[in-house]
């Protein structure tokens, strides 16, 4: 039992780091019908901002402050990045074809990898010890702090995205420009800010992913964006892309699923029986978990 | 005109048989190193001790009067490179070839050698190496299977371990030492709880060390690269496994430290040891004389164990009172007594390997350095 519980902790913990990956995804593809594959690499690069930060405006510094400041300047770089990405990647071809969008998405996903090859090096680099080692055993089970941190800082953050879409004006608009743009606009509702707004969320809640990723793991290299931005894309699908709450769950289940396979069936096998899942999503539940059934626009 | 042309003929053929002659009487030493590349850090290494040993051994007279003269060749550490340098060497005349590196290349250059009868030492530790039957080559580091057995005999023998988990990645090194350590412990009548893969670079191990954690192990012996070894002492640490943690040789980077964090504390190593640590009297003045010469510590155990290698051809030169490789092959398989070299006993085993080792297991302390543990 306290193995069964123990893979639980530890599926949870990383599927929250997929979770807030895949927001980034599934928020920019609700308002805009596009995968931003770009997404991934934001995430690494962003774990590679926070270790300079770190080593440079900090002056290595393992305070409380510090690391706030670390995770809200980096939240900011990385938004900024977002917005850049948008202006001269997306924009440009929004009347395109969604496969030239699709394309510049992969394009940029290239651009930002090899960035960070250029800037930090293609070698591995080590993130510091920020978050103190400590440790609490429950009859077996044992939980660290980091963990405890990362998923309740990962909840908090998406809690209040939710209340924040649901709730407020702004994200009654959000709402508005993602069923129907044209219709959004006549309403008197500025589609570029809000995509824009889009960008400045899903790339700081990626920022925060990206360094959990640095904290939790504490090797990060430049090509790291690729993998952790494909397994939340497939937590996106598995709980509906476009689908906020959907993410959420998605990312949860997907970080599960893979400690629950890799504890009891095989590491060999756990990006086999993911990519099976996905394969099955698709093929039963098209649209997700949470995702509603809608007609295509003809 | 007729006697002209013939005095010419004569001039010429005593002046080509003299070219050979005068040649003869230096002792061509052939080295085959990654000069440049990714390993040109080892690969220099190897050349610049094989020429301080060279100047060393000519100003004592040379070898049974003969000087000796280093012909270096660069593989680049690829296969198709060291196969160029194996024909060059063997048709400059070289009597021996020290090195290469890795053991891509000398196993590359192997054949070419032994079909020459040019003996050939180097310091690759693939098994394979010696699994063909070449009498030319001569190993002067420790196979893999050697490391298995000293970690086998380590944990069963002198730690005691009774439940022992073996952890390795899939690549073929990391696996087929694990391999050969399980089967090395249980041989050893110890017990091997979990023998555990785990994907490379996936960062995320705890699934694997929860149901390893569910074995009770007290000791996890890890086979793969520190890039991994690091992750996984620092998870296997968060998890509150209490077991020993020793990692293999390619663990031996100070990344595993970093990587691991305030866990590596405590955490094992297995390895050759370095140069700084030798404790024989040959090994410390041959690395003052390197650091004298050149300014720097050898790069790595690696270049005194190929230097050991041309010690020992020579050594068995000496004592046969020849320059004929095959005689001086039979002897070096057939030692009686070892010679002491810079990194430990120099012998060989019949099929050319290096007998005995000289494994060392390193302790990370607090502050991230390495005390010696166990010395075999």
């Amino acid at each position: 039992m306290d193995i069964f519980l123990q893979q639980l902790a530890n599926g949870l913990t990383i599927g929250s780091m997929f979770a807030l990956v895949a927001l980034g995804y599934t928020m920019v593809y609700g308002v805009m019908r596009l995968i931003n594959f770009a997404h991934g690499d934001m995430v690494a690069a962003s774990a590679f901002v926070g270790l300079t930060i770190y080593t440079q405006v900090m002056g290595q510094a393992a305070t409380l402050i510090a690391v706030i400041t670390i995770f809200l300047l980096s939240a900011a770089c990385m938004a900024c990045v977002g917005i850049i990405l948008e202006r001269v990647a997306y924009r440009p071809l929004r009347e395109a074809p969604r496969l030239s969008a699709v394309v510049s998405a992969l394009g940029a996903s290239l651009v930002i990898q090899n960035g960070i090859m250029l800037i930090w090096g293609p070698r591995m680099r080590i993130f510091p010890e920020l978050i103190p080692q400590v440790y609490w055993d429950f009859g077996g089970v044992v939980i660290s702090l980091i963990q405890v941190i990362i998923l309740a800082l990962s909840l908090v953050l998406m809690v209040a995205l939710y209340l924040f879409v649901e709730k407020t004006r702004i994200g009654a608009a959000i709402r508005a420009s993602s069923i129907d743009q044209d219709a959004a606009r006549l309403m008197g509702i500025n589609v570029n800010s809000i995509i824009a707004l889009i960008f400045i969320i899903g790339s700081s809640l990626g920022a925060v992913g990206g360094l959990f990723i640095g904290l939790y793991y504490r090797g990060i290299t430049f090509n790291m964006g690729w993998q952790y931005g494909l397994y939340a894309f497939i937590a996106a699908i598995l709980g509906g892309i476009g689908n906020i709450p959907g993410a959420m769950l998605g990312g949860m289940l997907l970080g599960l699923f893979k400690a629950f396979i890799e504890g009891y069936v095989s590491s060999t096998w756990a990006d086999a029986f993911t990519f099976i899942l996905l394969i099955l999503i698709l093929i039963v539940r098209p649209t997700g978990i949470l995702g509603e059934r809608v007609a295509e626009k003809v | 005109m007729n006697r002209c042309i013939r005095t010419i003929l004569v001039a010429t053929s005593v002046a080509l048989l003299a070219v050979p002659a005068f040649a003869a009487d230096t002792l061509k030493v052939g080295v085959q190193a990654p000069i440049t590349g990714s390993y040109a850090n080892e690969g220099q290494g190897i050349e610049n001790g094989v020429r301080l040993l060279a100047e060393q051994i000519n100003a004592k007279g040379g070898v049974m009067g003969r000087q000796i003269e280093v012909i270096p060749c660069d593989d680049q550490g690829t296969a198709m490179a060291a196969a160029i340098c194996a024909k060059d060497l063997v048709n400059k005349g070289v009597s021996m070839v020290i090195g290469s590196y890795t053991s891509t290349c000398a196993q590359a250059a192997q054949k070419t050698y032994f079909k020459a009868g040019v003996l050939q030492t180097s310091d690759g530790t693939a098994d394979s190496l010696t699994e063909k039957g070449y009498w030319t080559f001569l190993r002067n580091s420790f196979p893999n299977s050697a490391e298995a057995e000293f970690v086998a005999n380590y944990l069963v023998n002198v730690k005691k371990y009774q439940r022992i988990v073996v952890i390795s990645d899939f690549s073929t090194y990391a696996d087929g030492l694990a391999n050969a350590a399980e089967a090395a412990i249980e041989k050893l009548g110890g017990k091997v709880v979990s023998r555990d893969k785990i994907k490379a670079d996936s960062q995320n191990f705890t699934p694997v060390l929860t149901n390893i954690k569910s074995k009770k192990p007290d000791a996890i012996f890890f086979a793969g690269y520190y890039s991994d070894g690091g992750l996984l002492r620092a998870q296997q640490m968060a998890l509150g496994i209490k077991a020993d943690f020793y990692g293999g040789d390619a663990n031996d980077n100070p990344d595993f430290a970093k990587l691991a964090g305030s866990a590596a504390k405590g955490a094992f190593i297995v390895n050759v040891p370095s140069p700084n640590v030798l404790p024989y009297e040959i090994a410390k003045t041959f690395i003052a004389d390197y650091q004298k010469k050149y300014g720097e510590m050898p790069p790595s155990i690696w270049g005194l164990m190929n230097i050991d290698g041309m010690r020992a051809i020579i050594h068995g030169m000496e004592q046969t009172k020849s320059f004929d490789a095959k005689k001086v092959a039979d002897y070096l398989h057939n030692m009686s007594t070892p010679l002491p070299g810079i990194t430990g006993q120099i012998a060989f085993a019949k099929d050319g390997n290096r007998k005995g080792g000289a494994y060392v297991v390193k302790k990370i302390t607090a502050d991230g350095t390495y005390v010696n543990e166990y010395v075999q």
